[in-house]
């Protein structure tokens, strides 16, 4: 699945602004122009409906509700929603649950520039 | 993180004063570690020895290492070897207190060595840190005994390499600090097979930096500074029970972390509660696991 990536959107989904304030800079340097952000686990299944966003990353410990509810909520209206687990909680039974609940790929915080572009490039298509 | 316990054993026994503790911490990346200290550290040359040869040098022409082979302190094989060696943080850091002339080499010879009877160290633990010996060295300092035990030194562990990874090596362990004046204070709940209450308290000048160097972006708002400790801590308790979980099986979640104060934190009833101080170059940072 490719998609281009001038009309794609992207929600990111941390409690902390520091991190959302990381991502979209990093987002915006690999070239999206539509980033929309969710502060706790409710507001993130709230604007996936609204937005329906390309990608999703979603932190796991948020108030409201986890990452991984939110992720079920989300995967239980839209099973092809591709959604990236950001966190720094990748103990086993957080990663399986997440596998099980059908999150498509991970993300190791601090996020790096270079683990997520690399991440990217197999969602989406770059102009040349 | 033996550099950042080496500095604690220097304050300890009352060496260096903080001031110029922090000005060598300051100083020590920038260091250029030379052949008497690395020589005295390698157990080759005593520090009665470097000194003669340094002030030999004031005399000829000649390098360090030269003189030591022509007076017979050196082999050449053996100024190769110390010249190519590692020059691990606490090397730089004595370094910098010779440099600053708060140690002689005599002093340093002494104090390296004590500090590594004390802690059961050797060179190969310098350039290869171990969790075993870390962990000694780490409930030793904090006085951390019984059930337990295992929990809170790993704790440390993975806490104090994140720090040195995501905010600065320039720190230095303390046994004591007062907590009740910070005005900074976050905190997360670890529970399932161990529960505890974890924080972070600082006053506001140094609770700015710690956000600063860690979100690599100057941070004056406190609320923006408080956001970014708070994921610090989240991001360090992430690592630890990561950590736990591949270690031992067990599982631990984490609670969304919260901004408190530091006498709430202080108030925490708990089975047992380990303080963490830290001393950085910019100011005092202290983080407290509550076993509940």
């Amino acid at each position: 699945m490719e998609k281009d990536l001038s009309k794609a959107k992207v929600l990111v989904c941390d409690d902390s602004m520091m991190v959302r304030n990381k991502m979209k800079k990093l987002l915006t340097a690999y070239g999206f122009t539509q980033i929309f952000e969710a502060n706790d686990g409710a507001q993130a299944v709230e604007k996936f409906a609204d937005i329906v966003p390309d990608v999703t990353f979603m932190d796991i410990v948020m108030p409201e509700l986890s990452g991984v509810e939110a992720l079920k909520l989300i995967k239980t209206n839209s099973p092809d929603a591709v959604v990236i687990m950001a966190t720094s909680v990748g103990t086993v039974g957080n990663l399986s649950e997440a596998i099980k609940l059908g999150a498509n790929d991970f993300l190791q915080k601090p996020v790096d520039e270079e683990q997520l572009y690399k991440l990217l490039d197999n969602y989406f298509k770059k102009e040349a | 993180m033996f550099t950042q316990f080496f500095g604690s054993f220097l304050l300890n026994r009352k060496i260096v004063s903080p001031a110029n503790l922090r000005v060598a911490l300051e100083k020590k990346d920038t260091t250029r570690v030379k052949l008497g200290v690395l020589a005295i550290n390698a157990g080759y040359m005593t520090a009665k020895q470097v000194d003669t040869v340094h002030k030999k040098q004031a005399t000829v022409d000649k390098r360090i290492g030269d003189i030591a082979v022509d007076m017979g302190y050196l082999t050449e094989a053996q100024v190769e070897e110390l010249l190519s060696s590692q020059k691990t943080g606490c090397l730089l850091l004595g370094q910098a207190l010779v440099d600053m002339g708060c140690l002689t080499n005599e002093e340093f010879e002494t104090v390296l060595n004590d500090y590594k009877k004390e802690n059961g160290l050797t060179d190969k633990d310098f350039s290869n840190e171990n969790n075993e010996k870390t962990e000694s060295v780490i409930s030793s300092f904090f006085a951390i005994e019984g059930e337990y035990k295992d929990y809170c030194s790993e704790y440390v562990n993975v806490l104090f390499k994140n720090l040195i990874r995501f905010v600065g090596d320039d720190f230095t362990p303390l046994q004591s600090a007062v907590t009740d004046s910070n005005d900074t204070a976050v905190i997360q709940e670890l529970c399932g097979d161990f529960n505890a209450v974890s924080a972070i308290t600082a006053d506001n000048k140094a609770a700015a930096v710690f956000a600063s160097r860690f979100a690599e972006e100057e941070i004056t708002d406190m609320d923006y500074a408080k956001d970014a400790i708070s994921e610090f801590l989240n991001l360090s308790n992430g690592l630890y029970n990561v950590n736990i979980s591949e270690t031992t099986g067990k599982e631990i979640g984490l609670n969304p972390q919260e901004t408190t104060t530091s006498s709430a934190v202080s108030g925490i009833k708990s089975k047992f509660t380990l303080t963490i101080p830290v001393e950085y170059t910019f100011g005092t940072v202290v983080f407290t696991l509550a076993v509940i």
